[in-house]
Order: C-alpha cells, then sequence, then structure tokens
C-alpha cells in the first residue's frame, strides 16, 4: 500500500511541477530565453501570499488569481523594460540579466521579509484525506488539483484561441509570424506575462504546503530546470510529462533515499542535455543553414 | 623596451608595482589587506573564467565549482597527509584541471543555453555530493583547516603575497594563450564554431583545452582559499552566488581582454565589500549585486575597457575619411605572383585518379529523403559541376562531403581514403576546403587575421605558437596580392561587400593548401562584373593544380567554367556529363523547368 500512497503524491507533486515548468517553457518557446529568476517569481508570490494571509487571515487559495494577475503584470514589465533590449545579445546575456533579476528580487524578499521560513497555515493545513489505507494531505491534494486544473485551462486557451494560435506561430517563426501580422514584441510580451503568472500562482500553492523564505528560489529553479531539460526545452507537453516522471521519482527517492532526492533533477539536466539535449519531446533543428 | 612607453602596457604594470609594495609601504594595515586579498582572488577567478567564456564564447555560470574543488583538495589532502593546504596549491591546480577535462569533454559538447544551465547544474550537483560523501567531505559541517605556522604578527601579509602570486601567474597564463594559434583558435571558436573547424580547428580539442585552463587558477586559488578561511564546507565551496559575481566581474571589465577581468575583479570586490559592511550586510549584498548585474547586461554588456578603448578608437579617428574602393580592380589577378602559395599539398604524389567520390549516399531528415543513393566522382585537376533544381539535395550532399552531416547510409571517399566519418577539422586538414554559400568570416577579425586562422593540422607545438608566424603571414600576403586583395588587408572582414567577402573566404581556405576545394554557390548574391574575376580566380587556381568542385544555380558560369557536370534531381543522380551533354539534356530542362516548357520549346 506505500507503493499507491508514494505514488499518489508524486502525481500531485509532478502536477505541481507541470504547471510551474509550463512557464519557464512558454517563455523559452517564444522568447528564447533561459528564465532562471522564475524560481524567485515564486518564491515572491509566495512570500506576497503569506503577508497578505497573516495580516488578513483570508483564505490564501483566494489570492490565487490577485497573485497570477500581480506576477503577470510584473513579467510583462520586465519583458518590456529589460528583456527587449538585452534579447538581441543571446542566450548567455539574457539568462545573465534574468539571473541579475532572481538576485534583486531574493534582495529585496531577504529585506523584506527577513531570512526566516514562512508557513501559510489555513485550518485545513493539518488535516488529510483517508482513502483506505492512503492518506492525502489537503495541502497537497489541493495545491496538486488546481495546479492541474490551471494548467489544462493555459493549455486549452494557447491550442484553441486566436492569441494562443499567434503564440505558437511566433515561436516557431518569429519572421513568419510577423509577415501575418504578428508582432514578436507583443507575443513575447504575453508569453512571458503568462510565464510568470503561473509562478504567481503556483506560489500561492507553494505556500501552503511547504515553508517559504527567500533562497529557496535555487531550489526550485535547479528542480523547473530538470523538468524543462527532461521534457525538452519550449515544449508543455514534454513538460508535463518529464513533471510527472520527476515528481514520481522524487516521492519515492524522498521516502527510500532521502538524501540523494535532490540529484534526481540534478543528475537529469546533466544526462539528459548530454545524451538527448532536445529533451523528451523537443525537436532538432536543422543548423546548417546559418 | 620602447613598448613600456604604451599607456596600455605600463599603467597596468605600475599599478601591480604598487599593489606589490602595498604592505611594506602601509604596515598595520590588516582591514585594507584583506579587503585587498578579496579582490586579488575575485580578479583571479575572472581571469580565468574569461579563458573560456570570454574568448570561447561558453558562458559558465557554475565556474565557482573549481574553486571549491581547490578548496577540497586542499582540506583533504592536508588532513591525510599532515601538511599545511597552501602547499598543496599545485595539486589543487592539477586537481581542478583534471575534473574539468572530465567535466568539459561531456558539457562542451552543448550549446548556448545548454552549456550554461549543465554548467549551473555541475555546481549543485558537486555541492550535493561534497554533502553526502560524508566520510570523506566531512559533510554538511564541512572539514576544520588548520591555521598557518608563521608568526601571528605577520597577519595577514604572507596570504597577501600568496594571492597576489596566484594572481600575476594568472594574468601571466592569460596573456600567453591569447597570444598563441590556441587563443586566436579560441576566438575563431566563438566567432563561428562550424566556421572554425571547417578550417581545420579542431574545436573540441580547443575548447576542452581552454576549458581546463580555465579551471587550473581556481583550483591553486582554491587550496590556499581554504586555508584562508580555515574551514570548508559544502555552502561556502561551491556557492552559486560566487559563480555569478565572479561572471559580473568579468562583464563589467570586458569579456576577452586581459585586464578587463582583472579590473572588474577589483571594482566587484570593493563594491561587495562596500556592500556588506556599509549598506546593511548580506540581503543587501545580494541585491546590490542583482542590480549591478542587471546595469551592467543592460548598459555596459561589451565592459568597461572595450568601451573605453572603442570611444578612445572613435575619436583618433575622427576626419580620417572613408576612402573610394576600386571594386572592380580586385581579383585582378597579376600574372608575377609566385603560384607557389597557391600550391596543393598532394596532387602529385596521390595516385587515385578520382579525388573525391561518393558512393551510396543515402541522407535522410525523419521521413524525408534529402539524398536518395546518390554516387558520383570528381577527377583530380578538373573543375566540376553540381547543378539540380531547389530542393534537389545539392546542399545536402555538399554538407556530406564536408562533414556537416554524416549520411545515413553509403561511403564518401577522399583520395581513395574513406572519410565518411572523419570529423570536418580532419577533412580540411586532409585537404578539403569549403567555402560557405553566405560567408562565414571571423567578422571582428581583420582580413589578415581571417587568413592566418585556418590550420593545416592539430599540435600541442602549434597551440603554443605565436598567433603570427612568419612563414603564414607572408604566404597570406601572397594570396591576397593573387586575389587582388592586398589594400583590404587591415580591415574588419565585417566592413567588405559580400562579394570581397567571398574572396577573402576563399582565399582563406588557399592558406589550407587544398588537393580540393568545394565552392558552394560562389556567384550567388554578387555582381556581374565579379563573377567573372571570381571564375578567372577559380581557372587560375585549376591551373595551379587545385581540383574545384562548384555547386551553383548560375547554369551559364558553370557551364563556362566545367569540364564535367553532374545534376541532381529529387536526391538522385539525373545525369552526369560534358557541359555539352548537359545544355542539350531535355532530361534536365524538364527537371528545372518542368514538362509543360518540354512540350512547348521545340515548336518555338
Amino acid at each position: 500500500m506505500q507503493i499507491v500512497q508514494v505514488l499518489a503524491y508524486g502525481i500531485l507533486l509532478g502536477g505541481i511541477y507541470a504547471l510551474l515548468a509550463s512557464g519557464v517553457t512558454l517563455i523559452f518557446g517564444v522568447l528564447d530565453v533561459v528564465n532562471v529568476a522564475q524560481g524567485a517569481f515564486l518564491v515572491f508570490s509566495a512570500l506576497f501570499t503569506w503577508q497578505i494571509w497573516d495580516m488578513f487571515g483570508i483564505e490564501p487559495l483566494l489570492l490565487i488569481p490577485v497573485m497570477g494577475a500581480m506576477m503577470g503584470l510584473i513579467g510583462w514589465a520586465i519583458y518590456r523594460g529589460m528583456l527587449i533590449r538585452v534579447a538581441p545579445q543571446g542566450p548567455g546575456m539574457t539568462v545573465l540579466l534574468m539571473f541579475g533579476v532572481a538576485l534583486t528580487m531574493e534582495g529585496i524578499l531577504n529585506l523584506g521579509f527577513g531570512n526566516k521560513f514562512k508557513s501559510v497555515t489555513p485550518a485545513y493545513f493539518t488535516q488529510s484525506l483517508n482513502i483506505g489505507e492512503i492518506v492525502l494531505p489537503y495541502p497537497q491534494l489541493i495545491s496538486g488539483v488546481l495546479a492541474i486544473v490551471v494548467l489544462g485551462a493555459i493549455y486549452a486557451y494557447l491550442r484553441f484561441s486566436w492569441a494562443g494560435r499567434a503564440l505558437r506561430a511566433s515561436s516557431q517563426n518569429r519572421d513568419g509570424a510577423a509577415l501575418v501580422g504578428i508582432s514578436h514584441k507583443k507575443a513575447a510580451g504575453f508569453a512571458f506575462a503568462i510565464g510568470a503568472a503561473t509562478a504567481g500562482v503556483g506560489g500561492v500553492l507553494l505556500a501552503i504546503m511547504y515553508p517559504i523564505f527567500p533562497a529557496t528560489h535555487y531550489e526550485w529553479i535547479a528542480r523547473l530546470l530538470g523538468v524543462v531539460v527532461l521534457g525538452g526545452f519550449g515544449s508543455i507537453p514534454g513538460a508535463i510529462i518529464a513533471a510527472l516522471l520527476l515528481g514520481t521519482m522524487e516521492s519515492f527517492a524522498a521516502t527510500f533515499v532521502p538524501q540523494w532526492a535532490p540529484l534526481f533533477f540534478y543528475g537529469t539536466i546533466l544526462l539528459i542535455l548530454v545524451f538527448r539535449p532536445q529533451g523528451i519531446m523537443g525537436s532538432k533543428t536543422r543548423e546548417d543553414v546559418a | 623596451m620602447h613598448k613600456l612607453r604604451e599607456p596600455r602596457v605600463f599603467v597596468p604594470l605600475l599599478l601591480l608595482l604598487v599593489l606589490a609594495l602595498f604592505p611594506i609601504l602601509l604596515p598595520d594595515s590588516t582591514y585594507e589587506e584583506s579587503v585587498l586579498i578579496a579582490c586579488f582572488l575575485l580578479a583571479i577567478m575572472a581571469s580565468g573564467w574569461n579563458l573560456i567564456s570570454g574568448l570561447a564564447g561558453y558562458v559558465s555560470l557554475g565556474h565557482s565549482v573549481y574553486l571549491g574543488i581547490g578548496m577540497y583538495t586542499g582540506a583533504i589532502l592536508s588532513k591525510a597527509w599532515g601538511i599545511e593546504p597552501m602547499y598543496l596549491m599545485p595539486l589543487g591546480g592539477v586537481f581542478a584541471a583534471l575534473v574539468a577535462i572530465g567535466v568539459g569533454a561531456i558539457v562542451l559538447r552543448s550549446r548556448s543555453h545548454a552549456f550554461v544551465i549543465i554548467t549551473i547544474a555541475v555546481l549543485w550537483s558537486v555541492q550535493l555530493l561534497a554533502q553526502v560523501a560524508k566520510p570523506i567531505t566531512g559533510g554538511a559541517d564541512g572539514i576544520v583547516v588548520p591555521p598557518p605556522a608563521w608568526a601571528k604578527e605577520l597577519g595577514n601579509i604572507p596570504y597577501y603575497y600568496m594571492f597576489f602570486a596566484v594572481l600575476l601567474l594568472t594574468i601571466l597564463l592569460a596573456w600567453f594563450v591569447m597570444n598563441s594559434r590556441l587563443g586566436a583558435g579560441l576566438v575563431a571558436i566563438r566567432n563561428d564554431e562550424g566556421k572554425a573547424a571547417s578550417i581545420g580547428i579542431n574545436t573540441t580539442l580547443y575548447k576542452i583545452t581552454a576549458y581546463a585552463l580555465s579551471a587550473i587558477p581556481f583550483g591553486v586559488a582554491g587550496a590556499l582559499y581554504g586555508q584562508y578561511l580555515s574551514f570548508v564546507n559544502p555552502i561556502g565551496a561551491f556557492g552559486i552566488l560566487t559563480s555569478v559575481i565572479l561572471v559580473l566581474a568579468a562583464l563589467v571589465g570586458g569579456r576577452g581582454t586581459l585586464w578587463g577581468p582583472v579590473i572588474g575583479g577589483f571594482i566587484i570586490a570593493l563594491a561587495n565589500e562596500f556592500a556588506t559592511v556599509s549598506a546593511g550586510g548580506v540581503s543587501a549584498r545580494v541585491l546590490i549585486m542583482g542590480i549591478v548585474l542587471i546595469l551592467v547586461v543592460m548598459f555596459l554588456p561589451a565592459g568597461l575597457l572595450p568601451t573605453i578603448s572603442a570611444a578612445i578608437k572613435r575619436r583618433r579617428e575622427k576626419g580620417d575619411t572613408v576612402k573610394f574602393i576600386d571594386q572592380t580592380a580586385i581579383a585582378n589577378s597579376r600574372t608575377e605572383v609566385d603560384t607557389s602559395a597557391i600550391s596543393t599539398r598532394m596532387s602529385t604524389t596521390s595516385k587515385v585518379e578520382n579525388i573525391l567520390e561518393v558512393r551510396d549516399v543515402v541522407k535522410t531528415f525523419g521521413g524525408v529523403r534529402a539524398v536518395d543513393g546518390v554516387s558520383l566522382t570528381v577527377e583530380r585537376g578538373t573543375i566540376t559541376g553540381l547543378i539540380g533544381p531547389n530542393g534537389s539535395g545539392k546542399t545536402t550532399l555538399f554538407n556530406c562531403m564536408t562533414g556537416t552531416f554524416t549520411p545515413t547510409s553509403g561511403t564518401v571517399l577522399l583520395d581513395g581514403e574513406n572519410i565518411t566519418k572523419d570529423r570536418v577539422w580532419t577533412r580540411a586538414h586532409e585537404g578539403l576546403g569549403r567555402t560557405f554559400q553566405i560567408t562565414r568570416l571571423f567578422k571582428s577579425m581583420t582580413v589578415l587575421d581571417n587568413l592566418v586562422a585556418p590550420l593545416e593540422k592539430t599540435s600541442a607545438k602549434q597551440m603554443v605558437a605565436g598567433r603570427y608566424s612568419g612563414e603564414e603571414v607572408d604566404r597570406a600576403r601572397e594570396i591576397l596580392d593573387f586575389m587582388g586583395l592586398s589594400q583590404f588587408e587591415k580591415q574588419n572582414a565585417a566592413a567588405l561587400s559580400f562579394g570581397q567577402q567571398k574572396l577573402v573566404e576563399l582565399a582563406q581556405v588557399l592558406m589550407l593548401r587544398p588537393s580540393i576545394i568545394l565552392l558552394d554557390e560562389p556567384a550567388s548574391g554578387i555582381n556581374p562584373t565579379l563573377i567573372e574575376k571570381l571564375a578567372n580566380v577559380i581557372r587560375r587556381l585549376n591551373e595551379a593544380g587545385t581540383t574545384v568542385l562548384i555547386v551553383e544555380h548560375n547554369i551559364p558560369l558553370v557551364l563556362s567554367l566545367c569540364s564535367k557536370v553532374h545534376v541532381l534531381a529529387a536526391g538522385q543522380v539525373l545525369t552526369s556529363g560534358t557541359p555539352e551533354e548537359i545544355r542539350n539534356d531535355p532530361l534536365v530542362i524538364e527537371a528545372y523547368l518542368g514538362p509543360d516548357h518540354l512540350l512547348e520549346a521545340p515548336s518555338v
């Protein structure tokens, strides 16, 4: 029965990773930028959730749309204000820029919240759903299910809306999309906003599951990069599969070999990038035409 | 020693002298010394990082892993052998280099995004290993290192001089690399890796060498730094923040320059110290470093030194008028030029009649058979043409010959040797030179630098040799003269017109003394006068013994130059023959213009 328990846990965890990583992979797909600040976005949202919950005692889950919108706006501003300038200088510089953003956010949070763990503990924090012998704590259950719902909504939006089609067009062929009237800058700003908004939503979900402090953003970005790399940069379905895989693996590792659990992510990044750089679902492109 | 009078030489030397004398001139300044030690360390790391990331353009965001490896090497071995870590500095360097060779052989296969992420992942993995491997590393608690044996009154002064010495050695190493063929090759790799390989640079070897060399200063300094801190733990040794700060230092000063990373190291270490002491501690430090990083990336991406020197250059050149360039004089090959400069290496010795041969080559992309069982030959000493409509598989076949692609099946023979699986640079060494349809010169280099970049072979001796050897420069000048390009010698390649660049690229390939040159659409995008000149150059090259294979859409040019022409259509050889035969072959006309045309053509 322990196996089923661990598996259920892993799938819930994977659902959350899938939501978080889909933001990173969407941003990469459209902008060609590895957003290493996504972890900082998450922690930023989580700590603000804590602050509001601490001050007003409001149900944290109600903050999901608020934090999503807030981070989306911040993301859009970062794109228009900074990234748009640096993008032509190539991947090395954009990564450094986003690292600078991550450090700045960490510094701000350090000054604002101090270097202490903060936990959001609503009433259901310690309760769990028992199905036979399987115990599912409500925070994990709620977060996992909500993550999958939000992710499904985003995926459907990208798949079926006009704006989503524009984004996909722009990510596949920037110049071609421009010729049929899709402004890359607008598409990129929109993609960055959605990507950051997933971190806003994810931050709320993390806040009710884990204690958070500013420097934990490194752990999160390490996990997200692991998922994105395994799934194939830029592929949302790939990220979802990879997230479920790694979530389950982490859940098993945490049960049986806890101290090695983080190595699964780093090890995945290393192995995949070395032996199959395009990931599970990514496509290899022709490079000779340049 | 007239060089000493140049400011760019004497200013840094003077500053180093001041630093060397500082503890003597101002004794009892322990705090200042510790700040300067931090400056030295950051300058050492930034300079080391510069070798792989500045010169070769592979941005590593996890390079402090080698500092940590040096720290742990010093601490673990000092505990085991009962000696002070500072004596283990050379071993720290050796061990860091060995790890870097192992890691580099794997991670340097990836480029841009993937490489950056891998370097971070390596740092985190090693940090985790240090935490888990408790029996060796002491786990999360780390290892306490004994204090130095020297008298207490000396304070940090011995450390000061040791870090200073490591810094000097690092600068020396950087200077040496930058002025060697290795350094030139690395810059070529940064500019265009595929192109670098095509002119004979063993890019894998060069990158791994640079990566290992870049780790050495970290390892050496690390062994010392561990003792200086008096303890070594995973968080301190393998911090991502250290990695980012050292990159920031190199960025601020100027990547790819000798003194930029050193200056940047001092600036950022001082800023770091100021932030920690005066602006509210560690939290403020992270914030300030983050903001500085954003500002530098946005507003000073080239770094201080290159920005300043560019400004000075602009001021000096103000008023210089741009000279009129006589386009038509270019490539008026001069008869008096000695053709030994363009001679080939093996045309006379080999007995194989077909210098290049492909047998049953197939190349598929997913379900598309771009090249579908092509066999053809290029006879020695000929000018052979390869034509075919768009999408017929010309470029793919061309790429299989040059090594950009490995064929799905089939073989490629050069001089009778099977080269199907040879790397691009090996093919260049074996006498196969190529040009690109859209020129791929190293745009930031001068025409002459572009010409001396090619390597006829890979050897250790050559890697450490000076950037220019006399013989090569002479040959480069002769070739430029042969092509009528002499007046452009000192121009940046990017300043030339597209047609001129095509000629320079051909000149560059000639430096390899190729026995066969593959020209990829040499006439596309250049004006008719220059096409004429180009045809002349090709003919003269051929007279001097070079075999030429031309892939071209300009049919009149191909038919006038070539003695034999192969026609591809739909991934297969449609026909082969003399220009006369090709011109009148109804199959060829049909392939190019469609069957309708053929039906009407005779009636006109």
